[in-house]
């Protein structure tokens, strides 16, 4: 009983840091869409600013570790939200994944490099080596008490435990009792209705990351004594607090809290009991990852948009139309050049280098199939590599030709890859890169340790082939028959995306259902996928371990699978030869930049993670980035022509006849009030599809204009564009008078304009209570609305997302009666209600109304709405078809906007 | 065939025919030796300076400075000054390592590679097939068989059907007063090198007459573990009648020994606990390293720093010119500087002709005695290590000799 208690309670260390930083994690998560995972360099570079503050220059401990804390790391936080991870958020999860990987390698490299200046600066700093022992804010040594016999507890941990205590009380207190820990709540539920709501979600997600990186830094200089200075040691760390995450479902902070607790206590009990596992070399070594995976798989919901949906839709071909010689004349003349480099200009380091440059870039053009077609993050790309190597190595060592090796090889490595798949039959997006990566490790800590399959530390011996006259011994022959074997490859993937199989992969990945429902094979596309992907690395691993003549398990790491996926990802994943371009830069640059521009080992480092910077702006990579952009330069100036001409079909203003209010022409004429929102000669539409086609509205303060239109006229659109969601392409929104056509949706909702969107405009997830109080910080506002809706008072604290959809109604507009908005934009606010409830709805909206506020309303049916309109008007095909007052709305001109029949000339 | 694959076919044949014709004169070798002149020897070095787990050896490349930097001052070797470029970081990375070698080879044209000091070795193929004499810390396979790559003390890596060396359960027999009746428990990693690691000293500790108590490869590898009571209650119990052995030999690295001694000691462990990687008086620095470690036998394969030898005082000497002061002393700078020497020593008997043959000539009948490491010896070095070791003990705040510097005949190891 003295052993379980101990062990509870010493894993209650470890399992304070992981609950930390699964707690950031979650935060940044939910507040930015972003998985942060450089969160564990975030912890590293606070460990080692420790150090250096309180070691190096002598500060004193704990006003260092709280500057460290509640200051660097927040701003850390924050410079790299402002930089990095706003931009991120509306980019796809591919690139999301890679721009944090590439940070997760580049932050400690800046962290060490930034030491290094220091010292050659002259300052005291201490090297940036691993050292152990390092005093943390305690004691050091730490002083132990055993206060149970048997059970043993030392400052450290005791500082550890108290600290993560208060630390969570003071997140608990900041979430659930503060103004801001509501918003962020909110934020958390629905960024979009946040923004509506007035309510920048930038902020909140300002706020999370800096939160979040402070959590980070506590973590890295309470840990400072347990992990010393190692940025690997942190970043497993976080891969392990990572499963905590997962447990609480990448939202929940307590659940996750809670997770990253437990985790460490399983941690210990394994260790402590485990015995049966003795015989099964790198077990222990590898629960955490195979917890993370269980519970990935377990745990995550399949989601309808998890990552390989339209999420991350196929970048538009910028070539497209262009003929063969435009598509790959560059490239093959510069096979050509560097084919015949070899042979000519290249002295022998540098034909070695290039070999080494192709051979990777064999390696990384299997990130083309995963990641470039199927939009799917694997991690596991390492894995496959080594598994290939080591199985050709086996057979080779069994007296194997090179290509029989190379061929078993490939076929195990693919194997590998259908197994690495089964995970993500069921996951995408980020939970898919952790479980591979989860599988990754895995592999490195479990099956490479099969003494007959890596052979120690040996490993196994892989010659050059040789076939006949041609002896791959030479740099230069292995050069030329890697380009030539590029240009293959490249050629037959380049196929493979044009064929029915690549269509029906880039179907599964905009779209699995619809996908699934045009007969393609979800399960087996994406299988299909992975296990070419996979056998592509072991082909590229087994030709790599060929130019090196030798594999060893240890050569390709988990981690080092990391580092590609951020280096291949950056130069573009949309098309192979950018991944030998990727190869070639990853061999060649550190070597110029040696001979070129610094000694340093850490500016390469820096460059190739900071890559991921670049994503941000260009997530098809730096390959595309100046023809895409020229392209879509090009684009938008085609486009800028054609809205420019002259509008295809007439607007209202024929039909508009004694209709002054809806007219266009200038608001504030002598005598007039100016509309409270007015739009002129609006065009908008999504990408390369255009929905509105100028249109003009104007709605004035205490008037009703009700927006009538069919299924698909683009009246959701016009919402849109009238709440700030969308800026329109061409044409003016005024609201009161003045031009603002370049809001935000946040900038929109403080001039006073409130889009009561399609469907529910409540925060599913809060009470109802919060739910108020988001709009309504005073409490007799709140008690007003509970005195007037006898129903909501008396369920205060249930969450929203469980009332009935008429409640939820009620509870989304009532507050607008306390704080009457200038104007309401409700876009089917009758949609599925109860008649009775419909009535209640209408009957408020009217009370709105003769507080003054100008509401657009829009229906699909008409018989609910027109008995409240001022004023109509039609919507038809992204136009308005007619507008008019009420009084002339009759029977023939409805179905003539519904059958949109008057607006054909 | 569609257009694009059939220019490729085509121009795959082309280029490969081009290829067949030049492969052939691809390996000519140099009239003159690659990196000796009339008057000087290129040597250049590898070693792992940055790493992301931020271990560093970067020390090996001082002491390997200040062994040439001596030589130069005596004159040279036979004539000729030692050209020693520096040492090439390869960060722990095999293609880092391997692009070092070919850099150190094809760019500067050295004429050896010493030292070497890394966890991977991922260059050796290309430095034994390009015949670089390369001198290096044994820990690796690398050393142990290929014709040009030796290990400053002798090869490190036991190979089945070869010999095991002795020092460490002889010397901790000396320290016990005997192993007979002595119990010991084995810890290491759990990996494929921990598990090694534990059949390797389970076999030489029970040849030196120790009961083997515990010999477990089970603590996590990659993550250390926050919490070592599990390991330290099983520990504890294993010894005769469910009591303590008598000594804890540890297999790890420093991290991992520290959080197992701490444990140790905390739980009111009297015996003796043993490791072989904290010889690093740069550990006394810091008050919770020296805590953990007192009281602990390091195992270590030169001469320590302690003793007061003619050349234990010379290698001071030497460190402390080349650095410009007094710096503490660390088991890399001991590495680069043996490395370093062996190579001058290998070279000085090679003579005025030196060439590759010549020197592998002069390492294929090499042998002396009494140097930091003991009595060398090629080409047993490229099979055992020269067998030879040390034990010191860490007793308030300072090394003491406990069992003096000594060479043991090895075991085979079957």
């Amino acid at each position: 009983m003295g052993d379980l208690l101990g062990f509870v309670l010493s894993g209650l260390v470890s399992g304070a840091l992981y609950a930390l930083l699964a707690t950031g994690l979650v935060l940044s998560y939910s507040a930015s869409g972003v998985f942060n995972f450089a969160h564990g360099s975030t912890a590293y570079l606070c460990a080692l600013a420790y150090y250096e503050l309180h070691s190096g220059f002598g500060w004193p401990a704990v006003p260092t570790a709280l500057l460290l804390v509640c200051v660097v790391a927040p701003g850390l936080g924050g410079v790299l939200d402002r930089l990095m991870f706003r931009k991120l958020a509306g980019v796809g999860q591919t690139a999301q994944i890679v721009a944090t990987i590439g940070l997760l390698v580049a932050l400690p490299a800046a962290g060490r490099w930034t030491v290094e200046l220091l010292e050659r600066a002259g300052a005291p700093v201490l090297p940036a080596e691993n050292q152990f022992g390092l005093p943390g804010v305690g004691p050091s040594p730490a002083v132990s008490w055993q206060p149970i016999d048997g059970v043993g507890v030392d400052s450290d941990q005791l500082i550890t435990w108290i600290t993560t205590a208060v630390a969570a009380a003071g997140l608990w207190a900041l979430m659930r009792h503060t103004h801001l820990g509501l918003r962020l709540r909110a934020a958390v539920d629905d960024r979009t209705l946040t923004e509506l709501r007035g309510i920048s979600a930038d902020r909140l997600s300002s706020m999370a990351w800096m939160l979040s990186s402070g959590l980070a830094g506590l973590a890295g200089v309470l840990a400072t004594p347990l992990l010393g200075l190692s940025a690997h040691d942190y970043t497993l760390f976080l891969f392990v607090s990572a499963t905590a995450a997962v447990l609480g479902r990448f939202v929940s902070v307590p659940l996750a809290f809670a997770g990253g607790l437990g985790l460490g206590v399983l941690q210990n009990l394994v260790a402590g009991y485990a015995s049966f596992t003795d015989d099964i070399t790198g077990f222990r070594t590898a629960v955490p990852f195979l917890v993370l995976f269980a519970g990935l798989v377990v745990l995550v919901r399949r989601q309808r948009a998890a990552g390989t949906a339209a999420a991350d839709p196929p970048p538009v071909d910028y070539l497209a139309g262009k003929g063969w010689g435009r598509r790959w004349g560059g490239w093959v003349v510069a096979g050509a050049l560097l084919g015949t480099a070899f042979y000519t200009v290249t002295t022998p380091f540098w034909s070695g280098i290039l070999a080494q440059g192709l051979a990777i870039g064999l390696v990384f053009m299997s990130f083309t199939v995963v990641t470039g077609l199927g939009a799917m993050v694997s991690l596991a790309q390492a894995t496959f590599v080594t598994g290939a190597a080591l199985v050709a190595g086996l057979l080779m060592s069994h007296g194997w030709p090179f290509v029989a090796a190379a061929a078993a090889g490939t076929a195990a490595a693919a194997l590998l890859g259908a197994v690495v798949a089964l995970p993500a039959l069921r996951l995408g997006g980020r939970s898919l890169a952790l479980a591979t990566l989860a599988l990754a490790f895995l592999a490195d800590q479990v099956l490479f340790q099969l003494g007959r399959l890596r052979n120690g530390d040996t490993g196994w011996e892989i010659p050059r082939p040789v076939a006949g006259p041609v002896d791959l011994a030479d740099d230069r022959a292995m050069g030329l028959a890697l380009v030539l074997l590029s240009a293959v490859l490249v050629a037959l993937l380049t196929r493979l995306r044009g064929s029915r199989w690549g269509r029906a992969m880039l179907a599964v990945r905009s779209a699995p259902e619809a996908a699934a429902a045009s007969g393609v094979s979800v399960v087996r596309t994406k299988l299909l996928l992975f296990t070419v992907s996979a056998g592509l690395a072991g082909l590229g691993g087994v030709l790599y371990a060929s130019y090196n003549t030798r594999i060893t398990a240890t050569d390709f790491t988990a981690m080092t699978g990391l580092v590609w996926l951020a280096v291949v990802v950056a130069a573009g994943v949309r098309r192979p030869q950018f991944a030998v371009v990727a190869g070639l830069v990853f061999a060649v640059v550190p070597h110029l930049m040696t001979t070129y521009v610094t000694e340093s080992a850490h500016l390469p480092v820096i460059l190739f993670g900071l890559a991921g910077l670049a994503l941000a702006n260009d997530p098809d990579g730096y390959c595309a980035a100046l023809p895409s952009r020229r392209a879509a330069r090009r684009a938008a100036t085609r486009a800028g022509d054609r809205s420019s001409a002259p509008p295809r079909a007439r607007t209202a203003d024929a039909y508009a006849t004694g209709a002054g209010n809806t007219a266009p022409g200038t608001d504030g004429g002598p005598g007039e009030t100016p509309s409270a929102l007015r739009l002129s000669g609006v065009r908008a539409g999504y990408g390369g599809a255009p929905v509105l086609h100028g249109v003009d509205l104007a709605v004035r303060p205490g008037e009703v204009l009700v927006l009538l239109g069919p299924n698909g006229a683009g009246k959701s659109t016009l919402c849109r564009v009238a709440a700030g969601l969308l800026r329109p392409a061409d044409g003016v929104v005024r609201v009161r008078g003045e031009d603002a056509t370049r809001d935000t949706a946040v900038a929109r909702a403080r001039r006073g304009v409130r889009l009561a969107p399609e469907g529910r405009g409540v925060f599913p997830g809060l009470s109802i209570e919060a739910n108020l109080a988001l709009q309504l910080t005073e409490a007799e506002d709140r008690d007003a609305v509970y005195a007037r809706f006898p129903g909501l008072a008396a369920r205060r604290t249930v969450v929203a997302g469980s009332l009935s959809g008429g409640e939820q109604q009620l509870l989304a507009l009532a507050p607008l009666l306390q704080r009457p908005p200038a104007v309401l934009v409700a876009d089917e606010p009758s949609l599925g209600l109860a008649p009775r409830v419909v009535d209640e709805v209408f009957q408020l909206l009217t009370e709105l109304r003769d507080h003054g506020t100008a509401l657009l309303l829009v229906e699909e049916k008409a018989a609910d709405a027109l008995g409240a309109a001022d004023t109509v008007a039609y919507l038809a095909q992204g136009e308005i078809a007619w507008s008019g007052p009420r009084s002339e709305v009759d029977r023939d001109r409805l179905a003539e906007a519904y059958l949109g029949t008057g607006v054909r000339r | 065939m569609p257009r694009p694959l059939r220019v490729i076919a085509a121009a795959f044949a082309l280029l490969l025919v081009t290829a067949c014709n030049s492969a052939s004169s691809g390996g000519s070798t140099p009239s003159s030796v690659r990196g000796v002149t009339a008057d000087a020897i290129k040597v250049g070095g590898i070693v792992s300076m940055t790493t992301a787990s931020g271990y560093s050896k970067k020390d090996t490349d001082l002491g390997a400075r200040a062994r040439y930097d001596r030589a130069n001052a005596e004159g040279g070797v036979n004539g000729r000054k030692i050209q020693y470029l520096g040492a090439e970081d390869d960060g722990q990375d095999p293609a880092r390592n391997l692009a070092a070698a070919r850099k150190l080879v094809q760019q500067d044209e050295v004429f050896a590679v010493s030292p070497m000091s890394s966890v991977t070795f991922a260059g050796a193929d290309f430095l034994d097939g390009q015949k670089v004499p390369t001198v290096g810390w044994g820990t690796l396979p690398s050393f142990c068989g290929p014709a040009h790559i030796y290990g400053f003390n002798g090869c490190l890596v036991p190979t089945p059907g070869g010999t095991l060396n002795q020092t460490w359960p002889e010397s901790l027999a000396a320290v016990l007063g005997g192993a007979r009746g002595k119990s010991v428990a084995l810890i290491a990693g759990d990996n494929d090198a921990g598990k090694f690691g534990i059949r390797t000293f389970t076999r030489g500790f029970k040849a030196a007459g120790f009961q083997v108590a515990y010999a477990k490869a089970v603590v996590p590898a990659t993550s250390m573990p926050s919490d070592w009571s599990a390991y330290t209650k099983e520990i504890l119990r294993s010894g005769p009648g469910g009591g303590a052995p008598d000594a804890v030999v540890s297999v790890m690295q420093t991290p991992y020994n520290i959080g197992l001694f701490t444990a140790l000691k905390r739980s009111g462990y009297k015996g003796l606990i043993t490791d072989p990687t904290d010889y690093d008086p740069g550990l006394l620095a810091k008050d919770a390293t020296k805590q953990a470690l007192d009281g602990v036998h390091v195992l270590l394969q030169f001469q320590p720093f302690e003793s007061d030898s003619p050349a234990m005082r010379q290698f001071k000497d030497d460190i402390k010119k080349a650095a410009g002061k007094d710096v503490p002393l660390n088991m890399h700078m001991m590495t680069g500087y043996m490395s370093a020497d062996l190579f001058l020593s290998i070279a000085r008997k090679a003579g005025k002709d030196l060439t590759v043959e010549s020197f592998q000539n002069a390492a294929a009948g090499f042998s002396d005695s009494g140097t930091l490491v003991g009595d060398r010896a090629e080409p047993k070095g490229k099979k055992e290590s020269f067998g030879c070791g040390a034990l010191v003990r860490l007793k308030n705040g300072r090394y003491e000799v406990a069992v003096p510097f000594k060479c043991y005949p090895p075991i085979p190891f079957g």
